[in-house]
């Protein structure tokens, strides 16, 4: 990216947010990340699965700058996140697997306190406020509570304001809604879609929860034995697995199970050569049907290839 | 490697900084234990000065207290700005709190300077706490007037230069809280011990003098002496002097050195921190619970 390029120039290029080539990590002699690339571009939503181990949170500290990679190139807002400056810190928001940090502080008065650092990169916009944003995330009732005395739940959607506050054009977080209950999970992912869509905000998030992925990401990324065993939509990636959709009937007493492509043609044809046919069900494969045969996959080719 | 410097003054860091330093103290002073700590710290002191207050010292017919009151504020001067502090920054490195700033802008700054802040406000408190006390307790307190009371100051905010970035040193080469606050401890009873500021430095074996007198502690209690008390005094010292020069000369490069080194550790430890690290700390906190 040309140098001197402003904030504003920036947002029309269509150059991607996130630009990863080659990108390998080792710690000693174990190899956590093999030659990833990886473009998101402005205002996508990734969703980054994979097993404990697999390395998103490497891959996320690396894309944060918090870690320097083995080999590749990274780009993130068109510069190296290693040498970011404040601008560059400003425009990114982190929601950290945090722990027990600024325990005696209270809950607006933090937030306000990180609400100032950021204050001389946001752009005037009357509506985005701490108070606001602790609204958003339900917790204006308890903006004199101490961090320290807030339930699981509600910590967790204290780091999430805390990403959020410099309103940043890309936004990282590592598992947002452990400890959510249902309410404030639907009201997260409702900020979310509302940043993506409204805001053109970058959204990469590691989460467990497939139903979570399938939600709320455009595209989700499957990550094993450290490469990207998997990339596309939740449709995208159920139709690579075989037998995408799985079809059950009776006749008489017997029961049959048949896993198809194409349901529709499928049933069509079942129908007309079977009349007899009885209690028909079409189940799609859920994201997690696909989610396990894809890591099942991966691993299964990994072993092969380790034999060899 | 040509990196943007994670340390840099802007002003809206330093405000931001100010306003941690007064919350974190204020916190602290609507904090039980941290509150009991100041109120055994003021009592001992009492009790002490009581007991001492009716017994002079032979050769120089003044009263034990008086003597030992410059010698109190060095202790805590080394006790709040170096030990303190380091147990806070290693204990805050490893709850996530530095992670969590080194992300933001400027966030960094905000905490370096929230913590000097926060440890000077607390040095305050502590000095204004045990001068009111004083006043009562300890005769002959002002026997140098003005200018005594003008030179304590100026040699108790060289001792918080020399003492508060060497805070930060320590807090950012060892990483394990609990030792810091466990060995740190022993180690300033073993500073105060060679420093002259229990008993005189020249009733000690010769080794034990010269690594006094490489330490800050030393020359702090004497420069705190040399300002609140009478000048013959001095003939109870190493060398019969206050040696007012040498006690600004070796504060003075104890502070150089601590204001060089304390911002390239700190950018290190901030740089080398990550979640992998953070998670590590984690588990070794919760397996000694």
């Amino acid at each position: 990216m040309k140098k001197g390029l402003t904030m504003h120039d920036a947002h029309r290029t269509d150059a991607p947010v996130i630009d990863v080539s080659g990108l390998s990590m080792a710690y000693g002699s174990r190899v956590v990340l093999r030659e990833i690339d990886l473009q998101v571009a402005r205002g996508e939503v990734i969703a980054l699965l994979g097993p404990n181990g697999a390395g998103k949170t490497t891959t996320i500290e690396i894309l944060e700058g918090l870690r320097k990679p083995t080999a590749g190139t990274v780009r993130v807002l068109g510069v190296d996140p290693l040498h970011a400056d404040l601008h560059h810190r400003a425009r990114v928001g982190v929601v950290l697997q945090s722990w027990r940090d600024h325990a005696r502080w209270r809950v607006r008065e933090f937030l306000h306190h990180l609400f100032v650092l950021h204050a001389p990169f946001l752009d005037d916009d009357p509506s985005w406020t701490v108070d606001a944003l602790l609204e958003r995330v339900g917790l204006a009732e308890h903006h004199r509570a101490r961090i320290g005395s807030l339930s699981g739940g509600q910590r967790r959607r204290l780091d999430v304001a805390v990403g959020l506050v410099g309103r940043p054009e890309l936004l990282f977080l590592d598992e947002p809604t452990v400890g959510f209950d249902p309410h404030a999970r639907r009201e997260f992912h409702e900020l979310m879609h509302e940043l993506a869509d409204s805001r053109a905000t970058t959204i990469l998030l590691t989460t467990h929860d497939l139903t979570e992925a399938e939600r709320l990401a455009d595209r989700i990324l499957i990550l094993d034995g450290g490469r990207i065993s998997a990339d596309g939509s939740a449709d995208e990636l159920a139709r690579e697995v075989a037998g995408a959709t799985e079809v059950r009937w009776r006749i008489g007493r017997d029961r049959f199970v048949h896993a198809s492509d194409d349901a529709t043609a499928f049933v069509r044809e079942l129908l007309a050569r079977e009349p007899e046919a009885t209690e028909l069900e079409v189940r799609r494969s859920t994201l997690e049907d696909t989610y396990l045969a894809m890591v099942a996959r991966s691993e299964s080719t990994a072993t092969e290839g380790a034999s060899q | 490697m040509n990196r943007t410097p994670l340390l840099g003054l802007s002003t809206t860091a330093l405000r931001v900084g100010a306003t941690r330093g007064l919350v974190d103290f204020r916190n602290s002073l609507q904090k039980a234990g941290d509150v009991t700590y100041y109120i055994i710290g003021a009592a001992g002191f009492t009790a002490g000065m009581v007991f001492l207050r009716d017994q002079p010292v032979p050769e120089l017919g003044i009263s034990t207290a008086s003597i030992v009151f410059p010698n109190a504020l060095a202790i805590m001067m080394l006790f709040v700005a170096t030990y303190g502090l380091a147990t806070l920054v290693t204990t805050e490195r490893e709850d996530g709190t530095v992670l969590r700033l080194s992300i933001l802008p400027g966030g960094v700054t905000a905490y370096a300077w929230g913590q000097t802040v926060r440890t000077f406000l607390e040095l305050v408190f502590t000095f204004a706490l045990f001068t009111v006390l004083a006043v009562f307790l300890v005769p002959n307190l002002t026997t140098e007037g003005v200018g005594g009371v003008a030179a304590a100051v100026g040699f108790l905010l060289l001792g918080v230069l020399a003492t508060l970035p060497l805070g930060f040193v320590i807090g950012c080469v060892f990483s394990n809280p609990r030792s810091v606050g466990g060995w740190g401890f022993l180690v300033i009873g073993a500073l105060v011990a060679a420093s002259g500021v229990i008993v005189p430095l020249g009733d000690s074996p010769l080794w034990v003098q010269i690594i006094g007198q490489l330490l800050p502690l030393y020359w702090l209690g004497l420069g705190l002496r040399s300002a609140l008390l009478p000048e013959a005094f001095a003939a109870a010292e190493i060398g019969e002097s206050w040696r007012t020069l040498e006690s600004i000369g070796v504060l003075g490069i104890w502070a150089v050195a601590g204001i060089v080194l304390a911002p390239m550790l700190l950018q290190r430890v901030v740089r080398r921190e990550s979640f992998a690290q953070l998670a590590q700390r984690r588990e070794k906190a919760l397996q000694r619970v």
